[in-house]
């Protein structure tokens, strides 16, 4: 068997019975099979982003007159947003110790800097001078940035189970599996915004 | 303070509702119930189906408006009822296909 699932009996028995855990657990491949889900849909936002840039060509690719993207503020919220990642990595390897205390600390600051990245981007949202229906440039990057948004505060929302959890002290060195799950999720949605920093505020 | 500004406070204060309710049932719940041994399959629904209807009607709703509105709620709101109704009756759904897995009621 693969994928944690639970052994099943030949033909001839009218249940299914669980053996033996063996391979990767359930909750995980049901996040990696997500994540890829979620890299087709960010797939696809790209690629908006890119054709609707191709089609404006050999016009200018900036944003609405009297707009503009706030490089130094993008800037922080990318370093917030890095940084989160490496403190939820922290509760990983806290919990794979069995450090239930550790874990606690790091996913709270995980979820305060998560918090921090979602009030700068709707304070940049309130400053930009543009707005979705200002242009095809208001309406792809608000739609990138909004959608990315609307994930970290998925991942928020993660993080919120796990921390209540952990208070709970329902995790251990040993069963702590919705932790790992939900940091590569949130490793995942990291490296989302690096792509979207790169494409929307280098590449111009 | 503009409305765009004040709108977005809102959005800022709504998540950190939404936090909350999440940190509250989740700490309320207690210890987890262990899911029942053995693979289980869900059963076949027309729920997600029914979900996807209102998040489309509600697409509409934000696509189809006059110049000087948000929204056309005349599509909006029936979208949002739609697509609440639908999460609600999915929940109760699986929670109903929980206690029939648990109570040995078939399922498998």
């Amino acid at each position: 068997m693969t994928a944690g699932a639970a052994e099943i009996r030949p033909a001839g028995d009218d249940h299914l019975v669980e053996t033996h855990q063996t391979g990767m657990p359930t909750v995980m491949v049901g996040m990696l099979l997500f994540i890829a889900s979620e890299v087709m849909f960010f797939g696809g936002l790209f690629a908006t982003y890119f054709n609707a840039r191709a089609s404006v060509a050999p016009e200018p690719w900036e944003p609405p007159p009297g707009g503009e993207l706030d490089m130094a503020l993008a800037g922080v919220l990318t370093a917030i947003l890095i940084s989160s990642s490496f403190t939820m990595q922290f509760g990983v390897w806290a919990i794979r110790r069995g450090d239930t205390g550790k874990l606690k600390m790091w996913t709270g600051i995980t979820l305060v800097l998560g918090l921090l990245f979602l009030a700068g981007q709707l304070y940049d949202y309130s400053q930009l001078g543009f707005g979705i229906a200002d242009g095809i440039f208001g309406t792809v990057f608000y739609t990138l940035t909004g959608f990315h948004g609307a994930h970290v505060f998925g991942g928020a929302v993660g993080l919120t189970i796990i921390l209540a959890r952990a208070m709970q002290g329902q995790f251990s060195g040993r069963n702590h599996v919705a932790v790992e799950a939900v940091s590569i999720y949130w490793h995942f949605v990291d490296v989302v915004w690096i792509a979207v920093f790169s494409t929307i505020y280098l590449l111009r | 303070m503009s409305d765009t500004a004040f709108g977005f406070i809102l959005l800022g204060v709504a998540m950190v509702v939404v936090l909350g309710i999440v940190f509250a049932i989740t700490t309320r719940s207690g210890p987890r119930p262990r899911p029942p041994s053995g693979v289980h399959l869900p059963p076949p629904s027309y729920l997600p189906v029914i979900l996807s209807i209102g998040a489309a009607i509600m697409g509409l709703g934000l696509v189809f408006k006059p110049d000087d509105q948000f929204a056309n709620l005349f599509l909006l709101i029936p979208g949002l009822l739609v697509f609440i109704g639908g999460c609600a009756a999915w929940v109760r759904a699986a929670n109903h296909e929980w206690r029939d897995t648990e109570h040995g009621d078939g399922g498998h």
